[in-house]
């Protein structure tokens, strides 16, 4: 019945994938080493108002997985750490990881005053830079650990306004990094994605104009605790849209960008686009696709939003968007089903810009075999299995039934001689 | 527990809010053994102290007045083997959220205190269960999907038993030329794996095969199920910890296809009649049996489409892909066009999608197919709206229907209120119930022999489905979560998928089973609420047989004697508490929460007199969503009414309605139930719990009316667990609701 | 019975395959080339269209399009496109093919359509009649310096030849494209007259209006420009010349100051530069320029070899001696007799079609950019 392995597994990431992995390998009886870069778990996730097909917030799920952590004394998390060195050996890994300088420790309350008085300010990384938040924070109103996180390099010279908040000697300014060396019996991978950069798409006005923007940043406008406090503005102005296209595989599917496909951004634009609709029931929605990529059960959202009011749905990929008439936006397509050219106009662009694996920056330091896309491979004779976006593209659900079987292939992996 | 200790933490705002000397007095008032202040109780001179307590003076009951129960857990564990923890908040829900120094917010302190002395000492330490547990994985179906998933068991450590109803293992991939690519480049067909996985298995000494069988019976729950099975004439049984359904999926039925000619030529079939002709090496017209010069693909037929299956099954656009490919390969004068409405190849499969157009000079467009019509040998396939044009013909001399998948489940609460609609015709009780029972079964007949793992459950005999035949979890951040304890789909019955994404769902599920099972021998349950070491006792003596416990359960837990009183089966519990909740008599406990642990609670404080005009409002709050978001609103300092006492909940669903009667008869002006949303979409993690919730709510609205008391005073709310914002709303308009209704007349009698 | 059967054809498929339309299968119909492409019309949306009825080898739709000639082959489209699928070298192999289905006779087409392999036979033909005519007539005897080069070869050879010649290419190429006028006119309705249309059509060619429109060509537009002046003033200075000597008498050969050898020579300057830079342009590669096949090779080294030859020729003849300026001269002859010869069957016939295709969009009223 022992299926515990000599060591412990190391899970790179704690997104919802690495999280998943951790969780469903430590409640069959293994011990756990879950590292994360970012001050908290829940990576990218996190950053999403809801999921699709549901629309239900992430925070649902993540709050019984920050209970099952932390009742979990098999599972080590570590935040604020990277992996700065891999060995494998003939048993598994040993392991380098690099923890940032502890300046806000266990002892913080969450209480809040450092905060209240820190005069230093930094673009808010949860909310993707969209807005400026204080150097010293609590990560974002999910935040697991709840420890308050600070920028360093964002303090002015001597300033030591936040040690002198904090009644619970949280705080340490001259804290110094940590490195631990550890042993694990396999890895699994799951360092996740970023979003394709939107400066990278020029021809559609992407870093350019003003009111083209992301899926990713449209994600974060809805959200509540979002840098416009979950409405949908215009960035150029602060008004609300009227009329807002979506241009699906802005970046995906191009061999000028990314070939392969991202394989959320439909089901992201059309949950979206049911946001619009529902904070705006005035505003115009179009989305501008290729192929409607909705497959097995969440066909069911391509037809709900298709039969909404004030949504339409035109094949024909959007090849060039330019300034418009004042902060408005032309967007140059042709419409195939009509067979014409068409110029519009649309006061706010959403680019469905795709998923870059975070493999692509090389930083992890194990010799990981990664296909032309950065996506990385399991070997399980070098005991590494890569899950989740690391992985391939793939929505929540998929990453979370691909984390579970992670798990269970780390710890075959593990039982190898 | 016997000896409590309360252990107050006066930072964060805490003793600028409350006198702490008050607190000490009610401690007192309830006989507590300790009084302990500190400034900061998580850090470790806090916990020292503590300890220190716990350890000097016995106590067994630590309750903790300072944080939230979310924050500071680690910190605040102790030996569970011998203490209670109980958490007072003080912080989120007085300090952080309440005017300082006032009347209103230092009574709320002190209820808050009398409630968790109230309850601490109602509640028990768990004994965790010790039962024999088979470590045997129980794979039901021999394709692709189970044999991955039987082989990965044993990697894992666990013997497997595979039953097959066919008489040979593959299933259908033994059809099969070559697959879907799943290593880069993917651009190219790979090899179909089949024959290599059945020989795996069939050498591997720790997986006991049994084909062309059956299950007869599926007895017991997780850890303990006994499954007999009949495989040719003899009857065989085995005992295994915990099942992976792997049964599959089969082709969309064509016949229903007339439209697009299916039965009107043998030269249109399905994808799976060509593959079979492709792996067979011989690719003719059935009609004539020459070979074809062209092949059309219609895709999504019968699929995305009102009149058949709404939904999309994945992976025939991949499938066609591949055939292209194959048929490209093999038989390379034979020209291929492909009619699509979408070209869904997700991910990597984008590659394979590029690869195939480039090795197979591809022909493809999309088109809405209007009318297939037989044409001299071929067919004419007839689009409507195509990018070839309006209104074109495309003549070929053989169509391939790219039909969908439907899953081999089967229908466990449909085929239990067949047999118990027939069971009610043969007792004959009463005309109507005869008259409807007749209609259902005629309704419901063809579930008939459909049983799969013919369960002994009450609540049927097989999963639940979910939606469209698939028995799927509801949940996106948790895919394993069927309705059944310890069984878990995998493979194209879990959902539409394509061979690669089955076999990653094999090992999930297999994970998922020897978790169960591992969770079982520890004494745990699983998920979600996994590492829960208590189990719920069953005061049978006073049973009443109402069956509602049996009913509600969202998990089938509980079977049935002939008498009808409920037997509880531990191992297939979660520990959710929705048959505490059910239950009128309240004979339904676990250790740490009980019917009378919460009556406690209610009972605990003092209720003002009508004069003083401060209302009482009791809020059961879930603890899965509510909760946390009250917690973030009171990080963010947002303010809510004073009057309002929170009781946490496990789920709506376990808010027995005796604590609305008592709180009515204290004298409480109002009771709140937040908790997540319902409906379709539901949120809540034990499936019904909110669902329950309203409709036993919907039955106390009665109640209400027969004590002329205003309807409003009890409502259920709704919300998910990201409105933070809401919560306090949710409650300040209750309370200004309740001061409206005035003063429960009830009060002070 | 079904009306509009799609008829496929195979050889159409393959043939596109070969000549440089294999990309072709490549499109996934995304219509990002028709969205950045700033020739297509509004109600004709290319190349798009184009690209799945390639795919689909349906030849006579194609055959029949007017916008596979109101392409300039800029490129813009190759250059976007997220598949790889080089729409404008679809293009260009779509128009190669056409010039050669619509040939008149067919195996003349398919021989210079060929030109990959059949080149040697194409320059070389040329060459052994002149010379074999040459010889024929005074046994290659080149005259004394200075030269004059009716000497050499008498002018009623040069009339022998190049009047049948261009005859024949003239009603080849009137065949050819009233058979396209007539297929691009199947079903659609055509309002106007031809010739109203035709002198609009003609004044926005001569000002290349179309080439400033696509972004990634400009260079191509200056070189092309410089070398249809380049032509076209070596057919005005040659028209002057015969006008000059039949009507006014002068005689030959002109003294170097003469306005006449000014055009002239002008001419050869813009032929030579031009032709240069769309030389260069096509060796520099990459996607704004297109794959480069023996369709567009041939045309612009006969073409650009006219040219050479002919600035060689003029300055052979005063600065060479006469046996090797004789050469450069059977050299020009040929060129230009290669080139008379094939204007029907090459590239060089886009100049018809291109043109019609631009008349038949105007009197469609398919709205323009």
């Amino acid at each position: 019945m022992n299926t515990m392995t000599k060591q412990p597994i190391l899970v790179v990431g704690a997104g919802i994938t690495g999280v998943s992995a951790a969780l469903e390998a430590a409640e069959t009886g293994c011990d756990v080493i879950l590292v994360e870069r970012e001050p908290a778990i829940g990576g990218r996730v996190l950053r999403n108002h809801n999921y699709f097909p549901k629309l239900c917030p992430p925070a649902c799920g993540m709050e019984i997985n920050t209970r099952r952590l932390e009742r979990n004394s098999r599972v080590r998390v570590l935040t604020n750490t990277r992996v700065t060195e891999a060995n494998a050996g003939a048993d598994g890994w040993s392991v380098k990881l690099a923890s940032a300088p502890a300046y806000v420790n266990d002892r913080c309350t969450g209480c809040g005053e450092c905060a209240k008085v820190c005069p230093a300010k930094v673009p808010d990384p949860h909310n993707l830079g969209m807005n400026e938040t204080t150097a010293i924070r609590s990560p974002h109103v999910d935040a697991w650990p709840t420890t308050y996180t600070l920028d360093r390099s964002a303090c002015p010279a001597d300033c030591k306004a936040c040690v002198e908040a904090c009644k619970y000697e949280a705080i340490d300014l001259n804290a110094s990094a940590k490195d631990e060396t550890v042993s694990a019996s396999s890895v699994v991978v799951a360092t996740g994605w970023h979003p394709y950069p939107l400066e990278k798409l020029t021809e559609l006005g992407g870093g350019e104009l003003k009111n083209v923007i992301a899926n990713v940043n449209m994600e974060r406008m809805v959200a509540p605790t979002g840098p416009t406090e979950g409405k949908i503005l215009k960035p150029s102005n602060g008004e609300p849209p009227k009329k807002v296209a979506f241009v699906q595989c802005a970046g995906s599917r191009d061999v000028n960008h990314l070939p392969y496909c991202s394989a959320v951004c439909c089901l992201a634009s059309l949950k979206q686009a049911i946001y619009v609709r529902e904070q705006l029931p005035e505003a115009e929605v179009t989305i501008y696709y290729i192929d409607r990529r909705a497959p097995g059960r969440n066909e069911d959202v391509l037809t709900r939003v298709a039969e909404m009011d004030g949504v339409k749905l035109v094949k024909g990929k959007v090849g060039k968007i330019e300034q418009g008439q004042g902060d408005g936006l032309k967007l140059r397509l042709e419409d195939v089903e009509a067979g014409q050219i068409v110029e519009t106009e649309a006061d706010m662009v959403v680019l469905a810009t795709g998923m870059v694996s975070n493999l692509v920056n090389g930083d992890l330091p194990m010799n990981l075999t990664k296909d032309e896309d950065n996506f990385g491979l399991d070997s399980l004779e070098q005991k590494v299995i890569v899950a989740g976006v690391a992985r391939r593209p793939e929505d929540v659900a998929a990453c979370v039934r691909d984390a579970t079987g992670a798990a269970a292939k780390s710890v075959i992996a593990a039982r190898r001689a | 527990m016997d000896k409590v200790g309360v252990f107050v933490c006066t930072g964060c705002e805490i003793k600028d809010a409350v006198k702490i000397d008050e607190l000490e007095e009610a401690a007192n008032e309830q006989n507590a053994a300790a009084f302990v202040t500190h400034e900061c109780l998580c850090e470790p001179g806090g916990i020292a102290q503590i300890q220190k307590s716990i350890d000097d003076d016995g106590i067994d009951g630590v309750v903790i007045a300072a944080c939230s129960h979310r924050m500071k857990q680690k910190e605040f564990t102790f030996d569970p083997t011998k203490v209670v923890v109980e958490r007072v908040c003080l912080r989120e829900q007085v300090a952080w959220s309440k005017k300082p120094d006032d009347e209103d917010t230092q009574m709320l302190a002190v209820d808050l205190l009398q409630m968790g002395l109230a309850r601490i000492g109602k509640v028990k330490l768990s004994e965790p269960i010790k039962e024999e547990i088979s470590d045997t994985v129980l794979v039901v179906g021999g394709g692709l999907t189970g044999l991955t998933a039987a082989k990965a068991a044993v990697d894992l450590g666990h013997p497997a038993v595979i039953i097959e109803k066919e008489d040979q293992l593959g299933g259908y991939l033994n059809d099969c030329k070559d697959v879907i690519p799943e290593h880069p480049p993917y651009d190219t067909v790979a090899a179909n794996p089949i024959g290599q996985l059945i020989k795996d298995v069939q050498a591997n000494e720790q997986i006991k095969v049994f084909t062309g069988a059956r299950i007869i019976a599926t007895k017991g729950q997780p850890g303990q199920f006994d499954v007999e099975l009949q495989n040719g004439g003899a009857a065989q049984s085995v005992k295994v910890g915990a099942i992976v359904q792997a049964t599959g999926a089969r082709p969309y039925d064509a016949s229903k296809l007339t439209h697009l000619g299916y039965g009107m030529s043998p030269n249109v079939i399905t994808s799976h009649d060509l593959e079979k002709m492709i792996t067979a090496g011989e690719l003719i017209c059935p009609g004539n049996g020459q070979i074809p010069n062209r092949i059309v693909f219609i895709q999504c037929a019968g699929s995305r489409d009102e009149n058949h299956l709404k939904y999309c099954s994945s992976e025939c656009c991949g499938t066609t892909l591949k055939q292209v490919a194959s048929i490209n390969r093999d038989f390379s004068d034979i020209e291929c066009a492909v009619i699509y409405k979408d070209m869904r190849t997700p991910g990597q499969l984008e590659h394979f999608y590029q690869g195939v157009q480039e090795s197979t000079h591809g022909m493809l467009t999309r088109g809405e197919v209007d009318k297939v019509e037989a044409h001299n040998n071929g067919a004419h396939v007839h689009l409507k709206d195509s990018l070839l044009g309006e209104d074109v013909t495309i003549e070929t001399d053989l169509v391939v229907l790219a039909v969908g998948m439907v899953p081999n489940s089967a229908d466990g609460h449909a085929i239990r209120e067949l047999n118990d609609a027939k069971l009610r015709i043969i007792k004959n009780e009463s005309e109507t119930q005869v008259a409807d029972a007749t209609k259902l079964v005629e309704s419901l007949k063809h579930h008939e022999g459909t049983e799969i793992l013919n369960l002994d459950y009450r609540q049927g005999p097989d999963l639940p489905i979910l939606k469209y035949d698939f028995p799927d979890s509801h949940y996106i951040c948790f895919p394993y979560e069927t309705r059944r304890t310890g069984i878990y789909a995998a493979g194209a019955l879990h959902a539409p998928m394509d061979t690669p994404q089955a076999i990653e769902d094999a090992y999930g599920a297999v994970m998922k089973a020897v978790q169960c099972i591992e969770s079982n021998a520890r004494g745990e349950a699983v998920h979600p609420r996994a590492g829960d070491q208590s189990i719920a006792d069953f005061f049978l003596q006073r049973c009443t047989q109402c069956k509602r416990c049996t009913e509600e359960c969202p998990f089938g837990t509980l079977n049935e004697d002939a008498k009808g009183t409920p037997e509880y089966n531990t191992l297939r519990c979660r520990r959710c508490g929705i048959c505490l909740g059910a239950c009128p008599e309240r004979i339904i406990s676990f250790p740490e929460y009980t019917v009378d642990a919460v009556a406690s609670m209610i009972k605990a404080f003092e209720v003002p007199e009508e004069e003083d005009e401060k209302p009482r409002i009791m809020a059961f709050l879930c603890e899965n969503d509510a909760l946390p978001a009250l917690d973030e609103a009171a990080a963010k300092r947002i303010q809510w009414n004073p009057w309002i006492r929170i009781v946490p909940v496990r789920c709506l669903g376990a808010v027995n309605t005796v604590w609305i009667a008592d709180s009515l008869s204290r004298g409480i002006d109002g009771i709140v139930l937040v908790g997540c949303k319902r409906g379709d979409d539901y949120q809540c993690h034990y499936i019904q719990g909110s669902e329950l919730a309203n409709t036993r709510m919907g039955n106390v609205q009665e109640t209400l009316e027969r004590l002329t008391l205003e309807s409003e005073r009890v409502k259920i709310v709704e919300l998910a667990r990201d409105e933070f914002h809401r919560v306090p709303q949710v409650l300040d308009e209750f309370a200004e609701t309740i001061d409206e209704c005035g003063p429960n007349p009830y009060k002070g009698f | 019975m079904a009306s509009n059967v799609l008829i496929s054809s195979t050889s159409f498929r393959e043939a596109l395959a070969k000549k440089g339309g294999v990309t072709a299968a490549r499109c996934y119909q995304c219509a990002t080339c028709s969205s950045v492409c700033e020739l297509a019309p509004e109600g004709l949306p290319f190349p798009r269209r184009q690209m799945i009825n390639a795919q689909w080898g349906l030849a006579d739709k194609v055959a029949a399009d007017p916008a596979v000639w109101l392409c300039h082959q800029c490129n813009d489209c190759t250059v976007r496109c997220p598949r790889d699928a080089k729409p404008g070298d679809v293009m260009q192999t779509i128009r190669a093919l056409a010039v050669e289905n619509l040939s008149t006779p067919k195996f003349l087409g398919k021989l210079v359509g060929a030109a990959g392999s059949t080149w040697p036979l194409l320059i070389g033909l040329p060459f052994v009649f002149w010379i074999a005519f040459i010889y024929a007539v005074n046994g290659f005897t080149v005259p004394e310096a200075p030269l004059a080069w009716h000497d050499f070869v008498p002018h009623w050879m040069i009339y022998a030849v190049y009047i049948p010649v261009t005859l024949w290419v003239v009603i080849a190429i009137l065949v050819s494209g009233s058979r396209y006028w007539n297929l691009m006119g199947q079903g659609v309705t055509r309002s106007g007259s031809f010739v109203g249309n035709l002198i609009p059509a003609i004044k926005e060619i001569l000002a290349h209006k179309r080439f400033s429109d696509c972004e990634a060509a400009r260079p191509r537009k200056t070189g092309h420009l410089l070398f249809l002046w380049g032509f076209i003033g070596a057919a005005i200075t040659t028209a002057l010349i015969i006008v000059a000597m039949y009507g006014f008498k002068t005689p030959l050969p002109l003294p170097q100051t003469h306005w006449m050898k000014w055009i002239g020579n002008f001419s050869a300057l813009l032929l030579l530069f031009g032709g240069l830079m769309l030389l260069a342009n096509r060796m520099k590669g990459g996607q704004s320029a297109g794959a480069s096949t023996a369709f567009d090779t041939f045309f612009l080294f006969v073409a650009f070899m006219v040219g050479l030859t002919g600035i060689l020729t003029e300055g052979g003849r005063l600065a060479f001696p006469p046996q090797i300026a004789a050469w450069m001269y059977v050299a020009h002859l040929s060129f230009i007799l290669c080139l008379f010869a094939t204007f029907p069957y090459c590239k060089f016939a886009h100049m018809v079609y291109r043109t019609l295709a631009m008349v038949h969009e105007r009197m469609t009223g398919v709205a323009s950019r």
